[in-house]
């Protein structure tokens, strides 16, 4: 066992200083170097709802979203987001009322296991705000195809972002409303 | 006799009925905490070094380099390991493992990503960094065996894996039809979600262990620990709240969870490790490659005459593991005559293990594609045959089935699918540029159920909690024995904690072989039952809400107690006695039944293919399946479990192959991109029906557990859908592109 100067001398030497607002809070944070977003966010922030599924950029488990895009955690570098807006799953639910992305996924059963669901959230999230995207089921399922759900919940998942839109699209008409009013 | 019949739940409230998941908020909050994810007090992080060869010795370890990085405080390898035990590896005893090799156990590598090292440092970065400056030093030496698909050796028959009855050979001789085919399946990766993971911490100056774990078994994980470590099982606790699922690569302990501890014991801090992706793909399981040959004897009628089933599957070089492909066999269909036969062939791989439907899935693609050919040597439809031989008793027990409904799944199915609209000549089905294939197959899985026991605690708060020793692998186990909490005490789902995956609670079955429902419920039931006797006795007894009633004349309604004129809850009546609670214990187990019924599940699945020929594309383009499970507890996650189960399927019909490299045995496609698994844009339309027949003669509750079935018959249903396409009969899987660009 090794004393605790030694411990903090090399834990902690040679960090950066990265400021971003995260789930809405400006942070400052001291990062290594080397420290991948995701890491950071699991590790020192103890933000466990990014979820590590494979470290490479293949299965979506790890998305956030950066300035409201939809990105893969682990290919991001922690310094990378100076000044960014990052929220993560735990950023989606506000004032104790879920997303309703995350109502419809309790609704339509969206998944099993739950370790891929924060990222197809996250990813379903940004995809309902993006109008490149058409709004049919073809469309849809090819652009979530970024996150694999290996318990194959596809069928609910799809239902549940299609499900969102409409109450997403409902509630944006009666804001719309209250506007004019 | 068993009194099942009495305790039926014929008219369920809540077992039954769409529940929404109890844990669903967690999950979906990211509140949920998986192992990976866990932290503890002045926690290390380790890292393990692969071996990058499959077969030779490991010279020598580079090691100075690594130590002086930033961070690194031990590395632990072959020199300086632990003197360990090895788990007796026992299922009787709860204490099998996925390989009985210990971690650094000896020099020799065996398979490629075998760990040669394990660093451990102050931060995952720098485990990770100083991971990677470890130089390994090896004499490879030739004659790896890269794949049982890549050589002509039989391997070692399996005594008793394999079964008989009449004589198949003779009436395979003389039998009227014939089919004789050789099938090949890759080897796959489970490639759940969530790696493997471990934080180990020891406590009490090293003699308590407590380990957090991904696994599907806490209770053979402690007791395979134990009995490594050679401590009392009562100092080790295995804990698993949520699991980023398995599919039965996490049913039993892997080295890694070993060397964890171990570190963790040497450092006197607790320890964590998430295996890499590439680590989890060669070491932590895989689904193993085999090789079958089925003939089928049949009279001009369709009527099987003879059924001979001969596999050989892999195993790794240090732990055998027989994954028996036959088994679902004996009791597929009506046959006089028919064999299994099993053999294993050792390969330069990591150890394979159970993966979702384990041997019957492999065995059940050939059997369900041969069974294609001869109905097309027939020239008879393939639902016709397989009604034709529909087995009324189980052919293998000779005893009657507890409830069987394949004969409706197919009608059903069939039905709903269109199954009519087929034309049976080959290629004749069209829709513009593409070619249109309609195929299918029956599909089934056994129905177990393992003893079991639990406890269940009425409180004065209002609330009610239940605890098993069991898991929820994300199948939906915390909801449906809240369920069985809310059907027997009239309470509110909502008020109702469950509590699961520790084995500081009752002792809980593996989730695995889809038995967890049907062993689970019945002792959650049990102790429910106890509960309310006490608190019966609570209240009627001096100063109860009902003091100087008949207990027997109470009963249970709306979370408390009724004498018919006043209702009064359990948490006033506990008030009313100044008691916080009471307690009640239960426990279940299968009895003499099994001796009088076969307990199994059957369906059926139907398959729209769509080929288009100018680029050799294959896609699923819908399913229908009908499946017979008994009760489902909570049908929209019985539901998920089969569709999940489908789109498996697609994965391993056209997707799914672990690539072995022919010159030296490495996993070629260790990573998500190049191991390919079927994503949003390659899941068909699915309509998935469950039949809803309780079956009370294997528990109270009727269910008979629905993980496995789905994916069962789905890839012979997709290969004959192309073979009704193309006329090319494909007897390998996956059915790639590749594939297809040859014929």
């Amino acid at each position: 066992m090794m004393d605790d100067s030694a411990h903090s001398r090399t834990a902690f030497s040679e960090t950066l200083s990265v400021n971003l607002t995260l789930n809405g809070e400006p942070r400052t944070l001291q990062v290594a170097p080397n420290a991948v977003l995701l890491d950071v966010l699991r590790e020192q922030l103890g933000l466990g709802g990014t979820k590590k599924g494979c470290d490479h950029g293949q299965c979506g488990a790890c998305t956030v979203q950066i300035d409201g895009q939809a990105m893969n955690s682990c290919l991001r570098l922690a310094v990378m987001c100076e000044g960014q807006h990052v929220t993560t799953i735990e950023g989606l639910a506000r004032d104790g009322e879920l997303h309703p992305v995350q109502q419809s996924f309790l609704e339509c059963d969206a998944y099993q296991c739950g370790y891929c669901t924060p990222g197809q959230m996250m990813s379903a999230s940004a995809m309902l705000e993006d109008d490149r995207i058409g709004t049919d089921d073809a469309s849809v399922k090819e652009a979530m195809s970024g996150n694999i759900c290996r318990c194959g919940a596809y069928k609910n998942i799809l239902e549940a972002i299609q499900q969102a839109r409409v109450q997403l699209g409902h509630d944006a008409t009666a804001a719309r409303k209250e506007g004019v009013a | 006799m068993n009194d099942l019949t009495q305790s039926a739940l014929t008219k369920p409230r809540v077992v039954g009925k769409r529940t929404p998941r109890i844990d669903g908020e967690y999950k979906l909050t990211g509140r949920a905490g998986y192992t990976g994810e866990l932290h503890a007090d002045g926690m290390l992080y380790g890292y393990p070094v692969p071996a990058t060869i499959a077969n030779g010795v490991l010279e020598s370890l580079e090691l100075d380099d690594a130590l002086s990085m930033p961070g690194v405080v031990d590395i632990l390898h072959h020199g300086n390991f632990d003197t360990l035990h090895r788990s007796p590896n026992s299922m009787a005893h709860g204490d099998m493992v996925n390989e009985v090799r210990l971690p650094f156990e000896d020099e020799r590598i065996y398979y490629h990503g075998q760990y040669v090292a394990l660093v451990v440092a102050e931060t995952f970065e720098q485990s990770r960094a100083a991971a990677q400056r470890v130089v390994a030093r090896y004499q490879m030496e030739d004659g790896a065996i890269a794949s049982l698909l890549l050589t002509e050796a039989e391997g070692e028959l399996q005594d008793g894996a394999g079964a008989s009855r009449g004589d198949p050979e003779a009436a395979f001789g003389g039998a009227e039809v014939t089919v004789d085919s050789t099938y090949h399946i890759a080897a796959e990766s489970h490639l759940q979600m969530e790696m493997h993971a471990t934080l180990a911490e020891w406590r009490d100056d090293g003699q308590r262990l407590i380990v957090h774990e991904s696994s599907q078994g806490v209770f053979f994980q402690r007791n395979a620990m134990a009995r490594v470590f050679g401590i009392a099982q009562e100092n080790l606790e295995v804990i698993s709240h949520y699991i980023g699922s398995g599919f039965g690569n996490k049913l039993f302990m892997w080295p890694h969870a070993v060397a964890t501890a171990v570190a963790a014991r040497r450092l006197g801090r607790p320890v964590k490790v998430v295996l890499p992706r590439q680590q989890d793909m060669t070491g932590g399981g895989n689904r193993p490659a085999s090789r079958q040959r089925i003939r089928l004897g049949a009279d001009r009628s369709g009527k099987l005459t003879s059924v001979i089933h001969d596999s050989t599957t892999e195993t790794s070089l240090v732990h055998q593991y027989v994954d028996t492909c036959g088994s679902a066999t004996p009791s597929f269909y009506a046959c006089d005559n028919v064999s299994t036969s099993q053999r294993v062939l050792q390969v330069n791989h990591g150890t394979p293990c159970p993966m979702r439907a384990p041997g019957e899935v492999s065995g059940i693609f050939a059997l369900e594609t041969a069974m294609d050919e001869l109905a097309v040597e027939l020239g008879m439809d393939p639902v016709e045959l397989r009604l034709k031989n529909n087995a009324e008793l189980d052919p293998a027990s000779g005893l009657p089935w507890s409830s069987k409904h394949l004969d409706e799944c197919l009608t059903s199915a069939a039905q709903r699918f269109g199954w009519d609209k087929r034309d049976p000549v080959v290629g004749s089905m069209r829709d513009g540029d593409e070619i249109i294939g309609y195929g299918m197959a029956s599909c089934t899985w056994s129905a177990g159920r393992q003893p079991c026991e639990a406890r269940v605690e009425l409180r004065a708060d209002g609330s009610l909690f239940a605890a098993c020793g069991t898991q929820d692998i994300g199948t939906g186990t915390y909801t449906i024995v809240a369920q069985a909490v809310a059907e027997l005490t009239g309470a509110e789902l909502s008020r109702i904690e469950v509590k699961l995956g520790e084995t500081g609670l009752p002792a809980g079955p593996l989730s695995g072989g889809s038995m967890a429902t049907a062993t689970v419920l019945p002792a959650v039931a049990a102790a429910v039952r106890d509960a309310l006797d006490a608190i019966k006795e609570v209240a009627v007894g001096s100063g109860g809400a009902f003091e100087g009633s008949d207990a027997d004349s109470l009963d249970v309604e709306r979370g408390g107690l009724t004498d018919g004129k006043r209702h009064v809850s359990f948490a006033e009546i506990l008030g009313a006695s100044k008691l916080s609670s009471v307690n009640g214990k239960g426990s279940a187990a299968p009895g003499n039944e099994r001796s009088e019924y076969s307990f199994r599940s059957f369906g059926a699945h139907f398959v729209e293919i769509r080929i288009d020929p100018g680029i050799s594309r294959v896609r699923v383009a819908r399913v229908v399946s009908s499946i017979d499970i008994g009760r489902a507890i909570n049908p929209p996650t019985a539901r998920n479990q089969v569709e999940g189960g489908i789109v498996m399927g697609v994965g391993m019909g056209l997707l799914e192959k672990l690539d072995y490299d022919p010159r030296d045995a490495r996993l070629i496609n260790a990573n998500v991109a190049d191991y390919i698994v079927p994503t949003h844009a390659d899941a068909p339309d699915i309509d998935v029906e469950l039949l809803d027949y309780p079956d009370f003669k294997h528990n109270e509750f009727g269910g008979r557990g629905v993980g496995e079935i789905g994916l069962t018959g789905v890839a012979p249903a997709i290969a004959n859908a192309i073979y009704h396409a193309t006329g090319k009969r494909y007897r390998d899987l996956p059915i790639t592109i590749e594939a297809l660009l040859a014929s």
